[in-house]
Order: structure tokens, then C-alpha cells, then sequence
């Protein structure tokens, strides 16, 4: 057979049986959804409150806590990567990568909620009258807990993704920049971000996707209302009667969806700045 | 495009081959109980169970999973997990026709009990078969007969019976409250020493349930009929006023409610909240012993009743040992196996063996067991006791509480 005999074909072997489990996934989501009611589901859901606040209070926590993760791991990738050349210290900043999500979430737990670590150390200090002054900043209707671990774990990835764009960075740029008489934001602007932007726009992909869909964290340290989207479905899944589990379905597939959307969205605009850069003229 | 096309195929052949395997399988719910002992020798069973309480496990690892061993020859496994999960597994492994599963026993009831029953994941009628079961339990007791309000048929035997009680802090609570129209005073007079698990957590769903009890004429109109024909909404009504004039003083304002019991524990543990409960009248002991809870802490049941039932071991469908697991379920419902949960040491719960069908030294080494400081009396426990309501005021008291107390 003349397919078999073209090698380039194998290479889409690991690619295929990669997507086949999830594809199949997929599919067979959209029918428990549909769980021969047409599109009813999806009607009810988005006709629900506490669906459609749930939305907005994921999409909300989990871009604040991309957006900070990006920003921090930028900042702190742009200062110390000369540093980070010496493995040794590269490991010590992907130390919190070791740890699952929900251990960190624990970590927070510990440290921030009303009766933490921190808020005790600050009542012995007599920094605070007693512990009840401390904010509340786990299992708040803000979603600051939720925000606060996720900006711990991710901000390792982010310097893990920037990192060998940064050393791939030629100094004789920064020598131009400089020589034309640019000061360190002239820098930033023409020479770290185009080289910077595709990889900035794929971190941001990656953990607004895992963080508006994992479920553990936001269980650990969400509160009753708002919940995350994962949580709601999860309660729609597992909970008592089956007869909810259609909504969860439903709600995971356009979960899916919108992030798809949002992946290939961020694909085509990107695809023309990385055709320029291959071409090599820089606007 | 077209050239994926064979590799999609391929796949899909695979996944299905996958798929297709049954085997042949003695039923042994019938089988003569000498050759299930014997065929039980030298396996292993494994038991999937919630395994959110240290004294529950202590007690499965410390001293079921070595008496097995030595009596049988049967080595237990002990797997945590959710039950809603070990059912979701289960679902998963009958849609794939898996007929040898991983699961040989689950600890289950109520609602699990009948989306289990409802989707045929369990084995079917075992206890006939049980020794331990016919002799040392009243089979016709009505507790055996219906949990929460499904009909049972045989499909799990009874493994333990707790009762719904409040635990608080004798030093700080002098005179707890007797009825939830106290309750509410005492919330008020004490703002933010009180909250409960949010109505999705057992504990709290069982709380909620204790006010709708209480909100209702008198609490045998909720047990003693089934949801659809009862006209709950006067009920209903009085429930979420009495719940929301509540809220403004409970802990954090209401604002957020424990996920699960063990976040409830932990605030009472720290002295955040003055009160914690759980469907286990002696859970304190082995808390208070680990030193999590405090020394003084005592409980209380309302006057009206507190809410009781009995919880079950059961097989499912595709149990690859059936034998080990019917041997290991019968030795759970022993005298002596009983007799050593009953013990406060570790687990400390109540048991559901019937003390007229024991013999008297046995019987006397029950009444001999100290269940400790914090655990009510055996009659004042029984003078309250309540029968669960039809599981479908579980699931009810989920979504309205939802709806009518935290988004309001």
C-alpha cells in the first residue's frame, strides 16, 4: 500500500493515538449532554443563575490569576535569568512544581486562613489585636485563595516557558537598542516582547485552561457561592439523584468549546506574526 | 484526510476489542457456606471505602485486615475513595462490560444505595447466605428492610447504626441548646460561633434535614411519607425563613459554609466555632484521645430526636472474589468484629447485632464497654432515635437549600 510506504506518515502515529482517547471523550460528552433531549440541557443551564454566575466567577479568578502568573514569571524571568544559566539555582525556583496543586492549596490553607500560621505570627507580634482581624483570604467569595495558589504553582511554569527565549535573545540587540540611545523599556518593547509574544500568548493558553477547568484547588479553598465551574459540575455529576448529570455534560462541553475557540483564535493571530518572524522582517 | 481515515478505524476496532470480555462465573450467593470459606482461602479482597475518618480505617487496619488473615487466610485491601466515585467507577466498568472488576466489597447507603440498586452495580440478594447475619441479627427488623426508604432485598447486609448528634465545648457552652428554636437564640446571643457543612456534605445535608423535622408539624409527617405525595411546602417555607434569619450569625456571616465535615472539625478544633456534630453519636472520642478536639467536649441530641440509620456492606456486580468477599462481609458482621467497633478505641459505633440472639458472656462484654465521656447514654440515644426520611429529601434539601438560602 503506497500509504504505508510514505515515513512521514509514522510521524503522526503518537499525534493520532494521543487525540483519538480524548476526541472519543469528547463525543461521547456531547451525547450524555444531549442524553436524547436535544439541546434542553443546554437551555437549562444557561438559564441557570448559579450556572452563569459560576461563568463569570471562573473566568474572572482564573484570568487574574494567568494574567498575574504571566506577568510575575515575565518580571522575574526579565531580572534573574543570568542568573538561572547555573541549573542548580534553575531548580531551586521550580521547586514549587514538585508539589501537586492541591498540596499547595493546603500550603495556603495553612498560612493565610484566619487562624494560619501568618495570622498567629502577627497576633504574638501584637501587630493585630487577635487573630478574627485577619483578612479573609481563603474560602472567599473573591476568589482571592484560589488566585493566590494558582499564581504560586504557575509562576515556575512561566519561567520554565520564558526562560530559553531569554537566552536565546542576542546581546548585540540590546547593543543596538542601547547605541540608538533606548532606555531599558525601549528594550523591553522592541526586543524582549516580539521575541517574547507567541510564547507569552501559549503560557497564557495553557494555564487559563488548566486553571478555569481544574477542580481540586477550588474545591480546597472556594466558598459556597461563588463556585468554580469545575465544582459546579462536579456536584452535578456526583450528586445524589444521576439525573443532573446531563447539566455537567453540558457544561463541560461548552467549557471545551470556548476554550477551543479561544485556542484557535489566539492560533490564527498568531500564525502572522510568526510569519514574519521566519521571514525575518521585525515591524 | 483522508489518509487518517484507516488509523481512526484501527482505533476504534481496538477500543471495542478492548471491550468484549466476559467470563463465565460461579454465583456463589447460593452456594453451601463451607465451600464459600473454602474457596475464600488464600485470596484477596478488596474493600473500597470512604476513608475520611483515621478511626475507621485504624480500625479496618489494625484489626479486621489481621483477624481476616489469620481465621481465613484472606488478605484485605483497603482502598479509599469516595462512594460516589466507587459507584462512578463501577457505572463505567458495566458500560464497558467488564465482568471481572477490581471492586469486591463497598460500604454504601442511602442515596448511593439506590442509584447502585436503580443501575444494577450490585451483585444482588447475598445475605441469605451470611451465618453471622441469620443468627445474630433480627432479619425482620424494619432497619434492615429499607435504607432510606429503598427497598433493600437482600442486595447488603448491616454493618453499623449511628445516630446524628452535636458535639461542643463544655467549657465554653454551659447549657446547650434542647431545641432549634434555642439553637437560634444561642446563635444570636453567640454571632459566629456556629456554622454547618454546606447541604451537598452528608453531615450537613443531615443537619438540614433535622430542621425540616423540626419545622414540620411533627417529624413523622416528613419520614413517614415519600416527598412527591407530601405537601412540603408550609415545611419548606418555615425551613428556609428559620434558616435564613440564621445565617447573619453563624460563622463568617453565612458567607461561606464548611466544604466538609473535617473543615467543620478543624474550626471547632481551633476554637473558631464552638460546636461541631457528625452521624456518629462517639466520633469525639478518638478525636478527643488524639488530642484534636478538646477534653471537654460533650454532645447533645435535641429534643425532638436525632436522626438515625444503619449503614451496610454490599458486593458489586462484577466482584472478581466473590467468595473472599462474602467470607470478609460475614466476619464484619461477627459478634466479636462488632464487639471490637463497638470498643471506643477506634472507631467506637454502635451496632446494629441484635443483643436478644447473643449469647450471655457476649452480651455482657457489650454492657461491659465504656464509650466514653462525650457519648450519650444508650437510652437517651434510643428515646430519640428518628428514621430517615426517603432519600429523595436528600437530594431535594441540596438544591433548595441552594436556591433559597445562599443565593438569597
Amino acid at each position: 500500500m503506497k500509504l504505508f510506504k510514505n515515513r512521514t506518515f509514522l510521524l503522526f502515529l503518537p499525534v493520532i493515538s494521543f487525540l483519538v482517547i480524548p476526541f472519543y471523550g469528547f463525543i461521547h460528552a456531547v451525547i450524555q449532554s444531549i442524553d436524547g433531549e436535544g439541546l434542553a440541557h443546554y437551555k437549562e443551564i444557561l438559564n441557570s443563575e448559579r450556572f452563569l454566575s459560576s461563568v463569570w466567577f471562573s473566568i474572572r479568578t482564573a484570568g487574574t490569576a494567568t494574567i498575574a502568573s504571566i506577568i510575575l514569571g515575565l518580571g522575574f524571568t526579565k531580572a534573574f535569568h543570568p542568573f538561572l544559566a547555573r541549573t542548580s539555582k534553575r531548580l531551586m525556583v521550580w521547586v514549587p512544581m514538585l508539589f501537586p496543586h492541591f498540596v499547595w492549596g493546603y500550603m495556603v490553607i495553612l498560612l493565610l486562613s484566619e487562624t494560619g500560621w501568618i495570622s498567629q505570627a502577627f497576633a504574638a507580634a501584637g501587630w493585630m489585636e487577635n487573630t478574627s482581624n485577619f483578612p479573609v483570604w481563603t474560602r472567599d467569595p473573591q476568589g482571592i485563595g484560589i488566585i493566590i495558589t494558582y499564581i504560586w504553582k504557575e509562576v515556575p511554569l512561566v519561567i520554565l516557558l520564558l526562560f530559553p527565549v531569554f537566552t536565546s535573545i542576542r546581546p548585540e540587540y540590546y547593543a543596538l537598542v542601547d547605541s540608538l540611545g533606548g532606555n531599558a523599556w525601549h528594550r523591553f518593547t522592541t526586543i524582549d516582547l516580539p521575541h517574547l509574544f507567541p510564547v507569552l500568548v501559549e503560557s497564557f493558553l495553557i494555564i487559563f485552561s488548566f486553571t478555569l477547568a481544574a477542580y481540586e484547588v477550588p474545591a480546597l479553598i472556594g466558598t459556597t457561592f461563588p463556585e468554580m465551574i469545575s465544582v459546579l459540575g462536579y456536584e452535578w455529576f456526583y450528586g445524589s439523584s444521576w439525573d443532573d448529570r446531563p447539566l455537567a455534560f453540558a457544561a463541560m462541553v461548552l467549557t471545551s468549546l470556548f476554550l477551543l475557540a479561544l485556542t484557535l483564535v489566539s492560533y490564527y493571530g498568531l500564525s502572522r506574526p510568526r510569519w514574519r518572524a521566519m521571514r525575518g522582517d521585525r515591524p | 484526510m483522508k489518509k487518517f481515515i484507516p488509523f481512526f478505524l484501527l482505533a476504534i476496532v481496538f477500543m471495542t476489542a478492548c471491550s468484549e470480555t466476559s467470563t463465565n462465573k460461579n454465583d456463589w450467593t447460593e452456594a453451601p457456606w463451607k465451600e464459600i470459606e473454602a474457596a475464600a482461602e488464600g485470596t484477596e479482597v478488596r474493600l473500597y471505602m470512604w476513608g475520611g475518618d483515621e478511626g475507621i480505617n485504624a480500625y479496618i487496619d489494625d484489626y479486621v485486615t489481621p483477624q481476616l488473615e489469620d481465621q481465613y487466610g484472606v488478605s484485605l485491601k483497603r482502598i479509599p475513595l469516595d462512594t460516589p466515585e466507587i459507584l462512578q467507577k463501577l457505572q463505567t466498568e458495566k458500560q464497558a462490560n467488564k465482568q471481572d472488576g477490581s471492586i469486591d466489597v463497598i460500604w454504601i447507603n442511602g442515596e448511593n444505595f439506590k442509584n447502585a440498586k436503580e443501575n444494577e452495580l450490585l451483585v444482588g440478594s447475598f445475605t441469605d447466605v451470611l451465618p453471622n447475619f441469620n443468627d445474630y441479627y433480627n432479619t425482620e427488623d424494619p432497619a434492615f428492610q429499607r435504607d432510606f426508604g429503598t427497598k433493600i432485598e437482600g442486595m447488603e447486609a448491616p454493618w453499623g447504626k449511628v445516630q446524628f448528634v452535636f458535639h461542643y465545648n463544655s467549657e465554653k457552652v454551659e447549657n446547650p441548646p434542647a431545641t432549634f428554636e434555642e439553637l437560634q437564640t444561642w446563635v444570636a446571643e453567640n454571632p459566629g460561633k456556629f456554622t454547618y457543612p454546606r447541604a451537598e456534605e452528608f453531615t450537613g445535608n443531615a443537619f438540614l434535614r433535622h430542621v425540616l423535622y423540626a419545622q414540620a408539624e411533627k417529624p413523622s409527617d416528613v419520614y413517614e411519607q415519600p416527598l412527591k405525595e407530601n405537601n412540603i411546602t408550609p415545611t419548606a417555607e418555615r425551613t428556609w425563613s428559620y434558616l435564613n434569619e440564621m445565617e447573619k450569625n453563624l460563622w463568617r456571616s453565612g458567607d461561606h459554609y464548611p466544604n466538609s465535615l473535617t473543615e467543620l472539625d478543624r474550626l471547632y478544633s481551633q476554637g473558631e466555632v464552638w460546636m461541631t456534630m457528625g452521624y456518629n453519636e462517639s466520633r469525639a472520642e478518638s478525636l478527643i484521645k488524639e488530642g484534636v478536639f478538646p477534653e471537654s467536649t460533650r454532645s447533645f441530641v435535641m429534643e425532638l430526636g436525632s436522626i438515625g440509620n444503619t449503614h451496610f456492606l454490599s458486593i458489586p456486580f462484577n466482584s472478581p472474589n466473590q467468595p473472599g468477599a462474602l467470607t470478609a462481609i460475614n466476619f464484619m458482621l461477627s459478634p466479636e468484629a462488632q464487639l471490637e467497633k463497638y470498643k471506643p478505641d477506634d472507631w467506637g459505633e454502635n451496632t446494629p447485632i441484635s443483643f436478644d440472639q447473643l449469647p450471655e458472656n457476649v452480651k455482657e462484654e457489650f454492657k461491659a464497654v465504656e464509650r466514653g465521656k462525650s457519648v450519650l447514654s444508650t437510652e437517651e440515644l434510643e428515646e430519640s432515635f428518628l428514621p430517615e426520611s426517603e432519600a429523595d429529601y436528600v437530594d431535594w434539601m441540596k438544591e433548595q437549600w441552594f436556591n433559597e438560602v445562599v443565593q438569597k
